[in-house]
């Protein structure tokens, strides 16, 4: 079943044209990742869907209704969470608070709130004994968690996920996407959008590959590994050997 | 020694006044990063809401009070809708020449609706004052500290205990994730100038009985109150309130011993060694760097 759809999504910044007519689907309880190179448009998809930015052509559905042009508070409210690049933890409130305030989009008592993010500390042990530590105490990694687990607790249907790997060390990021593997076995869809290739493909159904805001190329993730051009353009050359090809 | 006591505690007084004000400014600047100028405008309309129920009207002084409340919360809200709301989009220059605006636009109103004379307010309490030996504690400035204390105190625990204060300074500190998560961004913005103005209005409401009531008010203790939260380091909650109590003694200090008609002189002395000195504030980052 679908349940995002984008048809020929078109978004700018003022001038610069960012998406030029995007189709891409989303199917319930896929892992679907979005490749491509920097200034590709990944980003500016994930914030076309959450509302952050409003298409100037085109129309996003998710669950058979229109999304498109509805506000950020409206989207996430009707299932969709954006974890943003770069994390953006509040930098002045604890790691509790910030899970806590995830929450937002439902309305729960602040009880359940609590044991929500509990819950939250159980599936990030690392990040549990930091619960009082500030945001911008912590650790790229552990930031990172933090941003994961508060995009969790809105108990969303599809997961937008930017470049969560981006800054973490290499044993950091094979915990990263230990845990949005698990994510996706609690029911979960989730968007995925990666500079990281490899590391992407390994954990997604399908992919996208996306170049100055067009569909270049999607499918399977061995085709796409395989697909000489596609590597050698967005995946990070041809240097990377078959050994190193994604499970 | 008694006398200095006695011009500390005065100090005291005012400088609570000007922290209120410096707090409402800081407040706002969090939230919307914005300055508003007109908030010493909310203190000028707290006190004539009060001369207006209580003296012109007559109505008690606890319903005025409440009254003035009431007013004010709803006037922050008007506020937040006229003058930043259609506007939030833009930078920072646009909207603070939009409260500058605003600013003018409340004075000249109360002009118009009041005429340029000042006017009295009584004090909340109608006994002078106690001794406590050779220092005289008169009432008003007491009642003065003990309000800012317990409204201070109160909005620490807002910020720090309520779900709502929690999101507010999510909404100050990164306000397009806070609208991710599905936090009324609009909402609390416009609390933050509700509440902004309240406190404004009280500083008003209290420092009425010391000074006159006028269209000038405003002005007066909104430069100081500026002043107050540079020395503080602006944008920082007990730099506001510090700030606001330095200037209020230094200015009294300063009365005394210095010079009586220089005595709003000493808040820009003491504002321009602190930017020479120690340009971030007591508490703060570099001025220039968060401008
Ligand atoms: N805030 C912005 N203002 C202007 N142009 C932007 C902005 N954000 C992104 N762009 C431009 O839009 C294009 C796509 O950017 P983005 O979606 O961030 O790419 P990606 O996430 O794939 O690296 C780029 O050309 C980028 O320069
Ligand atoms: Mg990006």
């Amino acid at each position: 079943m679908k349940l995002l759809e984008l048809s020929e999504v078109s978004a700018a910044y003022g001038a610069v044209q960012a998406l030029r007519g995007l189709d891409l689907v989303v199917g319930e309880g896929e892992i679907v990742t979005l490749l491509g190179a920097n200034g590709a448009g990944k980003s500016t998809t994930l914030r076309s869907i959450s509302g952050l930015l409003t298409p100037n052509a085109g129309e996003i559905r998710f669950a058979g209704q229109v999304i498109s042009g509805l506000h950020p508070e409206k989207v996430v409210r009707l299932g969709i969470a954006h974890v943003p690049e770069g994390r953006r933890v509040f930098p002045g409130l604890s790691v509790r608070e910030n899970i806590m305030l995830g929450a937002s989009n439902r309305r729960i008592a602040r009880a359940e709130m609590a044991r929500d993010t509990a819950e939250m500390f159980a599936l990030f042990p690392d990040i549990a004994r930091f619960a009082d530590t500030l945001g911008w105490m912590l650790s790229g990694g552990q930031q990172q968690m933090v941003a994961l687990a508060r995009g969790l607790m809105a108990r969303p249907r599809l997961l937008l996920l930017d470049e969560p790997s981006l800054g973490l060390a290499p044993l950091i990021v094979q915990q990263v996407f230990r845990i949005i593997a698990r994510i996706r076995e609690t029911g979960t869809t989730v968007l995925l959008v990666e500079q990281n290739a490899r590391i992407a493909l390994s954990v997604a159904d399908r992919g996208y590959v996306l170049e100055t805001g067009r569909l270049v190329v999607s499918g399977k993730p061995d085709a796409l590994w395989n697909n000489e051009e596609v590597r050698a353009a967005y995946l990070g050359g041809k240097r990377l050997s078959e050994e190193q090809k994604p499970a | 020694m008694a006398i200095i006591l006695q011009l500390l505690f005065t100090g005291l007084g005012i400088g609570a006044v000007y922290a209120l004000v410096a707090l409402g400014f800081v407040l706002i600047y969090r939230a919307t990063n914005v300055v508003n100028f007109a908030q010493g405008q909310f203190a000028m309309l707290g006190g004539y809401c009060m001369v207006i129920t209580t003296v012109d009207l007559g109505l008690p002084y606890w319903l005025g009070i409440l009254i003035t409340l009431v007013v004010m919360a709803g006037f922050g809200a008007i506020f937040n809708l006229g003058v930043y709301y259609p506007l939030r989009h833009r930078s920072f220059l646009p909207v603070v020449i939009s409260t500058i605006g605003a600013s003018i636009l409340i004075t000249n109103l109360v002009l118009g609706l009041y005429g340029p004379e000042p006017t009295t307010l009584p004090g909340v309490i109608d006994f002078p004052g106690v001794s406590l030996g050779a220092v005289f504690l008169d009432s008003q400035y007491l009642v003065i500290i003990a309000v800012t204390l317990i409204l201070v105190l109160l909005q620490y625990f807002f910020f720090e205990h309520t779900l709502v204060g929690k999101k507010m300074q999510a909404v100050s500190q990164d306000k397009e994730v806070a609208s991710l998560l599905g936090i009324n961004v609009t909402g609390m913005i416009m609390l933050t100038f509700a509440y902004s103005a309240v406190l404004g209005g009280i500083a008003g409401v209290l420092v009425a009985p010391i000074l006159f009531v006028s269209v000038g008010l405003g002005a007066q203790i909104a430069l100081k109150a500026f002043a107050a939260s540079i020395i503080g380091g602006f944008g920082d909650v007990p730099g506001a309130i510090a700030g606001g109590l330095i200037i209020g003694v230094a200015e009294t200090l300063g009365a005394f011993y210095i010079s009586v008609p220089y005595k709003d002189a000493f808040a820009f002395i003491l504002l321009f060694a602190f930017l020479l000195i120690r340009p971030q504030g007591i508490f703060g980052e570099k001025v220039s760097q968060k401008a």
